[in-house]
């Protein structure tokens, strides 16, 4: 036999050699009157009962070797013909290998460890399905596959990450997905090239390749109604084995708005949510902004009573408001991930201590105004309007550099990045699709890259 | 691809602009010499240059006017065309953003530097305005959806104050029998002229149809009514001389009571600074575009060539605004008024070349 063949057939010798240094691999013999099979498997990854029960036991009660391999072909799992490299793929998934005679044979005995179905942590609703997507990738299939019964649904898997072999899946409604999309994702996913692959956040960032971007171009999202939701409007999910979150792409600015709650709740009222949405959004990002313009640049701007409101709460402030409102807000970026990072008990103690203490002495001590504190937790509250995690913490970022613009050049410097902020979002593209537009909903579902 | 809504947007940001943009001031000048004849003179000529360009380019679509001129012009003629054309864009853009400065420091922050304000302008312009068409349009939109508005607000509210003098504009309206003058004509065709930005938006435009040209003549009539008439019923018909901006005085008159804000000037001043600044992206957006297709050589060039040959023209154009910095209000508004009229020469001439592009493709094909 020569070299060259040799390298795609798989022998047990170079199977081991490969897995030397393997202290959980299980190496055995079983003999019985009619024959003996090899079993070759690693025990961490590998369910010993499975093994027991579908492996070990049946032999013992066959009569000749042939019915038991004819036996073990039945199960869905079993492979058989494979090259070396993809027998060390499903050795280390977990799959047994059993040598019948001299052909082998590989037995899906895979030992998944997996928490059950959860409740919704970061995208809970009041009202509506509250299942969460899992860390198994075929729980999660099973999620999508019942609430979303066509034909049209299409699923392609392929495997990423060179050390994790993460398993992906990319689904989408045939029907109606955009070819376009469709092809740019399977060129960007077929060039990608990590070692591990273990978030979705990942995933994300590899696939969009501007490093400079301030914008999420596809949602991350733990919600399976939210990817069914998403798949009849032509979108692609993609799901990653081990995480429990699934990507959906193309996204436009408008989506990161949309809870799951305005489908449910009745037309005006989900109107009203997300108008609440968008006025939050614009609290969050310019009300700090308007604060310094008004007490450094343009006090005349507003009534005289309320200019002189702020500027009798500043009284005692000793700095300028830029610092004020820098200061304070600051503050509340540490108080909000302080909270996130500590353990649960502990957690209500600091957002007291913070939010509560902090904010009374400040202001008793003279060094911010009444106002401001006003002003700060009205933009970390209107922050948490925004139903999706990316979006709400670009956003938080966003609104220091219309701070710094009011900061250094007042109402123009406001107005200015405002307009600029609208170009921007103008000219991005998601996956080929305008991000920002007015009528957004012009073509939804039933676009085909037709006219904007 | 664009739909045609978007031209009604260029159409719209053209003729509200002009409420800042030396056209009231013009007209005012001669409110007793034949300005409202003008006016209406002028919508009925904006009319018809709208309708007509826009069949026109119709027959061309998807191309600017790079692309028209190269197949169907010699090529000395196409380059020195554009290159005359891209001027006129980039002065028509310029105009503005230097007026939006002066009114800046006049009205808004009278303490910081006019160097400051026009850097941060140009800054955002430079950088918008090389995005794609499609782009600038959706934000023109985006811009327009915002401020129109505001801007109508405004304008109700300003009709609407009891201490609005009707009397005033009756009495401008006695001088209509007087024979129109070519400087109030040429400030009125402006307020029609956003057909123009087709030049190079046209590349978006695949077979541009409009329904109902007779609106546009409409919206063109009305809003240069406003113009002229509402200042002149707000500070009379003779005061009103003493005033350089009249809109921005005008919006300075009026008080909101419901609002946190009190001055209507601020709600007048944000709306309109966008959207001048969306305006000025949209003409240098032209300008650049026409630049580059004179000044376009035959081979492919590599991106990062492309680039710098942007950042170039787009040097220029800013060289060209930070060294009329140096002129005072009153040259400002002398070279404001030339422009004026330059442009609405120009436009005769855009037509009638275009014409003559089409005459000679009809005679190819047939």
């Amino acid at each position: 036999m020569s070299v060259q063949q040799d390298k795609h057939n798989v022998s047990l010798e170079w199977i081991k050699d490969q897995l030397n240094g393997f202290a959980d691999l299980i190496d055995r013999t079983l003999v019985a009157p009619f024959g003996q099979i090899d079993l070759l498997y690693i025990k961490s990854v590998a369910d010993g009962q499975i093994l027991s029960r579908n492996v070990i036991t049946p032999f013992y009660e066959m009569e000749n070797i042939n019915a038991y391999h004819n036996y073990i072909l039945t199960y869905p799992g079993t492979e058989e013909e494979t090259t070396r490299e993809k027998a060390i793929e499903l050795l280390l998934s977990g799959y047994i290998l059993l040598g019948l005679n001299d052909t082998f044979c590989f037995f899906d005995a895979m030992n998944r460890e997996i928490s059950g179905v959860n409740e919704t942590s970061a995208e809970s609703i009041s009202q509506g399905p509250s299942d969460a997507l899992t860390e198994d990738i075929a729980i999660n299939l099973n999620m999508i596959r019942r609430r979303y019964q066509s034909t049209n649904l299409k699923m392609e898997t392929m495997v990423i990450g060179d050390v994790s072999k993460t398993k992906v899946a990319i689904l989408y409604d045939i029907s109606r997905v955009d070819p376009n999309v469709l092809a740019e994702l399977r060129e960007k996913m077929n060039t990608l090239k990590v070692d591990i692959l273990q978030a979705m956040g990942e995933l994300e960032k590899f696939l969009s390749s501007d490093s400079l971007r301030i914008l999420p171009k596809s949602i991350v999202t733990e919600r399976p109604d939210r990817v069914v939701f998403n798949l009849s409007e032509g979108k692609v999910a993609i799901m990653l084995d081990t995480t429990g979150y699934a990507i959906v792409l193309p996204s436009i600015f408008n989506d990161f708005f949309t809870s799951m709650d305005d489908k449910i709740q009745l037309p005006i009222v989900g109107r009203f949510l997300k108008l609440l949405r968008i006025i939050g959004v614009c609290m969050t990002l310019w009300l700090p902004a308007i604060y310094v313009t008004l007490t450094a640049y343009n006090p005349e701007i507003i009534r005289v009573q309320v200019a002189l409101l702020i500027s009798g709460s500043r009284a005692t402030v000793p700095y300028p408001s830029f610092v004020e409102v820098l200061l304070m807000l600051m503050m509340m970026e540490f108080l909000t991930e302080a909270s996130l990072r500590l353990p649960k008990a502990i957690g209500p103690t600091a957002t007291t201590v913070g939010g509560l203490i902090l904010g009374q002495a400040a202001t008793a001590a003279g060094l911010v105004g009444n106002i401001m504190i006003i002003l700060v937790s009205a933009v970390a509250i209107s922050n948490f309007l925004i139903p999706l995690n990316m979006m709400s913490l670009s956003i938080r970022v966003l609104k220091y550099i219309f701070l710094f613009a009011a900061a250094f050049l007042g109402l123009v410097g406001v107005v200015v990045c405002v307009v600029g902020f609208a170009m921007y979002l103008c000219n991005q593209r998601s996956f080929g699709q305008p991000y920002f537009r007015l009528f957004f909903l012009d073509n939804l579902g039933k676009k085909k890259g037709g006219e904007h | 691809m664009a739909k045609s809504r978007y031209f009604y947007c260029l159409f719209l940001m053209n003729s509200l602009i002009n409420i800042i943009n030396y056209v009231p001031r013009e007209l005012i000048d001669r409110r007793f010499a034949g300005a409202l004849m003008s006016v209406l003179i002028g919508t009925i000529f904006g009319t018809l240059f709208v309708y007509i360009f826009t069949v026109l380019i119709a027959k061309f679509p998807g191309k600017g006017f790079p692309e028209i001129f190269y197949s169907l012009l010699p090529k000395k003629l196409a380059k020195t065309l554009l290159l005359l054309f891209a001027g006129l864009w980039c002065v028509a853009g310029g105009v503005t953003l230097l007026s939006f400065v002066d009114i800046t420091l006049r009205f808004i922050s009278p303490d910081s530097s006019p160097y400051t304000v026009v850097i941060s302008f140009l800054v955002l312009v430079c950088i918008c305005c090389r995005f794609d068409s499609l782009s600038i349009l959706y934000g023109l939109e985006i811009i327009l959806s915002v401020t129109l508005p505001l801007i109508i607000y405004g304008l109700v509210k300003a009709l609407a104050n009891p201490d609005f003098n009707w009397d005033s504009v009756l009495q401008v309206t006695t001088y209509f029998w007087h024979k129109p003058d070519l400087m109030s004509l040429s400030a009125a065709t402006f307020s029609f002229s956003g057909y123009l930005n087709l030049a190079i938006f046209n590349r978006v435009f695949h077979g541009l149809k409009l329904k109902h040209v007779w609106i546009l003549g409409v919206e063109g009539l009305s809003v240069l009514l406003l113009t002229f008439l509402v200042p002149i019923g707000y500070f009379g018909t003779v005061a009103i001389d003493r005033h350089v901006y009249t809109w921005f005085s005008t919006a300075d008159s009026i008080r909101m009571e419901n609002f946190i804000i009190e001055r209507m000037l601020f709600i007048f001043y944000f709306a309109y600074l966008s959207l001048s600044l969306v305006s000025v992206i949209v003409l240098w957006h032209g300008g650049l575009e026409l630049l580059k297709g004179a000044i376009s050589s035959v081979k492919k060039q590599s991106p990062k060539a492309e680039r710098w040959k942007e950042w170039s023209i787009l040097g220029l154009f800013s060289a060209m605004v930070l060294s009329l910095m140096g002129l005072d209000q009153y040259e400002l508004n002398m070279f404001g008024a030339w422009f004026l009229q330059i442009r609405w020469f120009g436009e005769m001439f855009i037509i009638a070349l275009l014409f003559y592009c089409y005459r000679k493709v009809r005679r190819g094909s047939l």
